[in-house]
């Protein structure tokens, strides 16, 4: 798309002059900059930026005692806001050709304001709907203020089945003392390519909860990053994943200490089926100064075919010496005690796998805050695992 | 009526780390019917979980020669959870934890398996089955909602056995050492739920070490087993000699050529 296409595209949709110039310089350097690293997966080849010309409006419920909105009208109605925050002090639109991408053509997206000392009850909800007709480059952009709390569920599915991309961000300001949880339960369709980028900037004693199921049909990479840049700052990270098919998956799950005591958490799962590839790489960067911090992570996938590639890749760099780190990975099979104790009982195999690979996902389910989010997520798993099993049934 | 025989049957392991083949079954020959309670003892090492495991169909158990016939059907070549829905139920010496996988649900499946797609149990009628298998064994219901088995006690994990035991209603009960560290109050508890079973569809045979178990549950038969063999049969008194005399007394009385696990 020619710069010209894009401002004038932007300026009708009633944007102002600095977010369009905001489009316009990303789309000046996409072409330069290099893919998102993700070690040992190769997409170089998916077509991953198409021209996007349509904007996705999202009808929100007012609240309050805190802004929740249409980042389109965000922008007009709190431009000191979105100036500071959006695309700037979370993630940069230029690291990668990807996060340009998103700055030049974002077509949907929600502002979550939280004002200061605000705690919020009941989890705020949002059911995002990508339709495959066309790409779908949305972000949600999360700004709480300090001594804040609540917790954020988001869901995401695609209505339609025609080849798409969809380049999702999320942004997280976490302000000293605020306590945030994320759940998100992805289940993008099959032929839908995408790239998600999920970051928090996490202040003092802040704490973020990450609680992600990753369980799309398509092709996915997935940058899912913390930064405790606070002291005292804490994140939990809890991902579980499960592929199928000749799905193709890579995963980034880093967390960086800055923040002097800053603890971060990594779990994450994943169910490799059929003749698809799943890889999970934890990165855990402690900065020099962040003394008296915690990077932990294990990494586990459990391999159902002997046709699919799975890894776990844990990688550590430590820049400081007072610390606690460590990490766990592995790659393994169905516990065949736990399949035995069930069939023991009368349940059919593959029912009885699908329990058993719950149970492996079991500390990483067990873990989310909420149950229902849990719940859902476990039908969702379900629901993946049937498909799945029906799938390398047919394929024998 | 049920029947449950075994023939001749002789078993044997294979070692992962050495390559080698163990027999350790070497020729056991059992008959039960439903309405009977049996009760296997011997010393340590002899086989009586391997046979337990064996009947279950453990897959790491290999049969070499002999047969085991549920209603007169061989078995041998029916996967675990065939042997299951067909009416045997293993309580085991020890059993898996699930984390993820409710105990509550757990059962609920464990139920289903056994019924058509069409009829699968109401909820009702479950919640209904359970809370009354629970007040029978003593149990919360708090046990339900956790995760299966996981961060049991010994004695709760036992508990829970035989509370699927109940719900699950088989034909026949393979017990072993549902009594090993319980304490007084849980081993009558256990018992009294073992005992509800007794009943013309209903037999089991209970490996246990200890003779007191079995004033809990008075069984009708009583064998021992040494070396891979069953070597005696004998009324239920028979296990009141055996805890006076211990089994060194009995193997030379019977003149086997058998090493106890304590003489190595
Ligand atoms: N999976 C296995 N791998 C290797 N050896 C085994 C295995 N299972 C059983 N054995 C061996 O077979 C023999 C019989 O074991 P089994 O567990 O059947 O004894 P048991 O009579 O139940 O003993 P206990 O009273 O101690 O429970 C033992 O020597 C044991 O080490
Ligand atoms: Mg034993």
């Amino acid at each position: 798309m020619t710069p010209d296409k894009l401002v004038q595209i932007a300026t009708e949709n009633n944007e102002p002059e600095w977010f369009v110039q905001k489009r316009r310089m990303a789309l000046d350097v996409m072409d330069e900059l290099p893919l998102p690293e993700i070690q040992r997966f190769d997409f170089h080849n998916w077509q991953m930026t198409p021209d996007v010309s349509q904007k996705i409006r999202t009808s929100l419920q007012p609240n309050q005692n805190f802004v929740l909105t249409d980042i389109f009208d965000a922008i007009n109605e709190y431009p000191e806001l979105l100036q500071k925050y959006y695309m700037q002090k979370v993630i940069k639109p230029d690291e990668n050709k990807f996060t340009a991408y998103h700055t030049a053509f974002m077509n949907q997206g929600i502002f979550l304001y939280v004002p200061k000392n605000t705690v919020i009850e009941d989890p705020i909800e949002i059911n995002l709907e990508q339709n495959s007709q066309a790409p779908f480059i949305s972000h949600i952009l999360i700004v709480a203020e300090e001594n804040t709390q609540f917790s954020f569920i988001q869901k995401m599915t695609t209505t339609g089945d025609q080849s798409a991309i969809a380049n999702c961000i999320v942004e997280i300001v976490a302000q000293a003392n605020s306590n945030i949880k994320y759940a998100a339960v992805d289940e993008l369709g099959e032929n839908v390519t995408s790239y998600l980028s999920r970051r928090a900037y996490v202040g003092q004693n802040a704490y973020v909860d990450w609680s992600i199921g990753m369980m799309n049909s398509g092709n996915t990479i997935a940058d899912f990053d913390t930064d405790l840049y606070g002291e005292g700052s804490h994140s939990e990270i809890k991902v579980v994943d499960i592929t199928s098919g000749r799905q193709q998956q890579g995963i980034n799950t880093r967390v960086t200490n800055y923040g002097k005591h800053s603890i971060g958490h990594i779990n994450q799962r994943g169910v490799i089926m059929d003749r698809s590839r799943l890889i999970f790489n934890g990165i855990g960067h402690i900065i020099n100064g962040a003394s008296g911090s915690n990077a932990e992570q294990q990494n586990r996938v459990l391999m159902m075919s002997s046709k699919a590639h799975g890894d776990a890749n844990p990688i550590l760099l430590i820049d400081e010496n007072d610390v606690i780190a460590g990490h766990a990975a592995s790659v393994g099979q169905v516990d065949q005690k736990q399949l035995y104790y069930l069939m023991s009982r009368g349940i059919d195999k593959k029912t009885a796998q699908r329990l058993v690979i719950r149970g492996f996902l079991g500390d990483v389910l067990v873990s989310i805050p909420s149950k229902q989010i849990r719940e859902q997520l476990i039908q969702t798993i379900e629901r993946k695992l049937e498909n799945g099993q029906q799938v390398s049934e047919n394929s024998k | 009526m049920a029947t449950l025989e075994v023939k001749n049957l002789h078993v044997e392991i294979e070692d992962e780390e050495r390559k080698t083949k163990k027999e350790i079954l070497k020729g056991v020959n059992l008959e039960m019917k439903t309405g009977e309670i049996h009760a296997i003892m011997g010393p340590n090492g002899t086989g009586k979980s391997t046979l337990s495991q064996t009947i279950m169909g453990q897959s790491n158990y290999h049969v070499t020669e002999g047969d085991i016939l549920l209603n007169g059907e061989s078995i041998l070549e029916m996967p675990v959870d065939e042997r299951a829905r067909k009416g045997l139920f293993l309580a085991m010496q020890y059993p898996a934890e699930i984390q993820g996988v409710t105990n509550a649900e757990f059962l609920r499946a464990a139920i289903n398996a056994r019924r058509p797609e069409n009829d699968k149990i109401s909820v009702m009628d479950f919640l209904k089955e359970l809370d009354k298998n629970l007040e029978l064994l003593d149990m919360s219901q708090k046990m339900t909602e956790r995760y299966l088995n996981e961060g049991f006690s010994g004695g709760e994990k036992k508990r829970n056995e035989i509370l699927q035991l109940l719900m699950i209603k088989p034909n026949f009960a393979l017990l072993d050492e549902i009594d090993s560290g319980l304490d007084i109050d849980a081993l009558k508890v256990v018992s009294k739920g073992v005992n509800s079973m007794r009943g013309d569809n209903f037999g089991a045979l209970i490996i246990t070490h200890y003779q007191r178990l079995l004033n809990y549950i008075q069984p009708d038969v009583v064998h021992v087993m040494m070396g891979g063999r069953i070597v005696k049969n004998g009324p239920a008194d028979l296990a009141l000699k055996l805890e006076k005399e211990g089994y060194a007394g009995l193997r030379d009385e019977l003149g086997l050529d058998v090493k106890l696990v304590d003489e190595d």
